[in-house]
């Protein structure tokens, strides 16, 4: 096809389902999953406790936690339900498990931070994404079941992994950042399609958390001389 | 004089509108006349003939493997057969709406009644035949009645083979398909020179490019016509479907927007059947509606085309 070809093409002609069938898909993982939801949401509230505790095993723990996140959320969510009615989202599920695994490597290799971080506004941003976003899915459907979980729902659980740039280091924070932004733009394109106004609030998020977790970072110790 | 219905008449009637639910087919013509039968269009060059209104799954049928969506969705299908409709279009392109319309046409035991197309969508113009089969496999069909490549996407191999699978019998009729007024001079130069059955192009009320030099050439060269988008994806509605109809639209054998939008389409007499897409049971009896009564003539036709722009 030529280049004009192609520019005859808009973002709809790539969107091969409706509103209707992608939100259903919120609901039909919580009703498969259920009662393993209150795992998802025992571990969102719990994060930034064992983040804020002093230890490298509690911090270790969490960080784990939004690895297994990231990778439940890309395999289940995405190449589990969303990979039949969208191809490319088979791709970004991989992609989710590999970031899982690369924060796993990050956090034995060194690659998370030891020190403190700002725990208000950190703690702050968490919960307002953990227990905010997901209630847009249940806005834009109108339906509590669709309730978008941190560690289920792909959106909620990058969005919250955002933050997480604040405690990765050097070169694994750059080995992070693809599959946020690509996700971000990725989803924010087909839900502007669907006109899905309420959630496409996750992926803009997710894009300023990224900011937010670099503002968030230990600043290294400032020399005396 | 006092009209009473015996139980002898009602029984009989009874019985005669069961069959015609039943086969439509059976009380069919082709000239579109009578307000009871469906119209049917010939296929070209052949004495088979399609009811002029058939069935897309663009979007509607991808729906994975969401139960409920797909009981709803075979609803639709059945809505659709029961008021005349054969011709379903799919293509691999369309996530899991192969798969659903497999589910579906298992569920209502409609394999002999559905006129299967679908498209060959690959850049690998060695995988025409794989493609073709796992469609099948995947509809449920042994073979496929109309196989088309997917908007000339290789097109040159593709048809290569589809022309050999013909003559073999894998497939009774081959083509090719545009939409949104995609390359039609390079689509032009293939109905020109290559044995095509149908091919499939984006036409509606306010797409009116192809009734210059595609429809006409159809025509000569004695292919059938598959129109696409014939709502303009559904924005035909958005855009007009608040406002009345004209006060002539009885006259031209329409009652609702969706019947404007389609007996505009399938009154053009190069155009074999148009394709609509619907995910709801209403939205499909309202376009089988376009299926039956008188079709406008030459005049009601600019009609239409003037009052849609004017509005």
């Amino acid at each position: 096809m030529s280049g004009a070809d192609w520019l005859s093409y808009s973002l709809q002609d790539f969107v091969m389902f409706g509103p209707q069938v992608f939100l259903r898909l919120f609901v039909r993982i919580n009703q498969d999953l259920w009662p393993w939801q209150v795992l998802a949401v025992i571990a969102a509230i719990g994060i930034p406790v064992l983040l804020l505790r002093q230890g490298r095993n509690a911090r270790r723990l969490a960080v784990g936690l939004i690895a297994v996140a990231w990778a439940v959320s890309g395999y289940g969510f995405l190449v589990g339900y969303f990979g039949p009615i969208n191809w490319p989202a088979v791709w970004f599920g991989w992609a989710f498990v590999a970031q899982g695994v690369l924060l796993a490597a990050a956090m034995f290799s060194g690659g998370v931070r030891e020190a403190a971080l700002p725990s208000g506004r950190f703690v702050a941003l968490w919960l307002i994404v953990v227990c905010g976003l997901p209630l847009l899915a249940v806005a834009e459907s109108g339906q509590w079941q669709a309730v978008a979980l941190f560690g289920i729902a792909p959106g909620t659980t990058a969005a919250a992994g955002a933050l997480i740039v604040a405690l990765i280091t050097g070169p694994w924070r750059w080995l992070y950042l693809p599959v946020l932004v690509l996700w971000s733009l990725f989803s924010a394109a087909i839900l502007w399609v669907l006109q899905a106004w309420w959630l496409l609030v996750t992926p803009v998020a997710t894009l300023l958390l990224v900011g937010a977790g670099f503002w968030l970072s230990p600043r290294p110790a400032r020399s005396l001389d | 004089m006092a009209n009473r219905i015996t139980r002898r008449k009602f029984l009989i009637n009874s019985g005669l509108a069961g069959i015609a639910l039943k086969s439509p087919m059976l009380f069919a013509n082709t000239s579109g006349n009578a307000a009871s039968s469906p119209i049917m269009r010939r296929i070209p060059g052949t004495n088979e003939s399609l009811p002029a209104i058939g069935m897309g799954t663009w979007i509607t049928f991808n729906v994975g493997g969401d139960t409920q969506l797909v009981q709803q969705r075979t609803r639709v299908l059945k809505t659709f057969f029961d008021l005349g409709g054969i011709v379903v279009d799919g293509s691999p392109m369309y996530g899991s709406a192969a798969d659903v319309m497999g589910e579906a046409l298992n569920s209502l035991d409609a394999h002999d009644r559905v006129f299967a197309a679908t498209k060959i969508w690959t850049g690998d113009e060695s995988e025409t035949r794989a493609e073709a089969a796992r469609s099948s496999r995947r509809w449920g069909v042994e073979r496929f009645d109309l196989l088309q490549v997917h908007n000339l996407l290789g097109w040159q191999g593709h048809l290569e083979t589809l022309k050999q699978m013909k003559a073999n019998g894998e497939v009774r009729y081959i083509g090719i398909t545009t939409s949104h007024g995609r390359r039609h001079r390079e689509f032009a130069q293939i109905m020109e020179r290559e044995p095509l059955d149908f091919v499939q192009l984006t036409y509606n009320v306010l797409d009116r490019e192809v009734e210059d030099r595609l429809l006409p050439l159809a025509r000569e060269r004695g292919i059938g016509v598959i129109v696409n988008r014939p709502f303009q994806g559904g924005s035909l509605f958005r855009r007009f479907q608040s406002e009345p109809l004209p006060d002539w639209a009885g006259e031209a054998g329409v009652s609702n927007w969706a019947e404007f939008f389609l007996k505009y389409i399938i009154s053009h007499p190069a155009v074999t059947c148009a394709i609509p897409a619907t995910s709801k049971v209403e939205h499909m009896k309202e376009n089988m509606g376009a299926l039956y009564g008188p079709l406008p003539d030459a005049d009601q036709r600019e009609r239409m085309a003037d009052f849609v722009r004017s509005l």
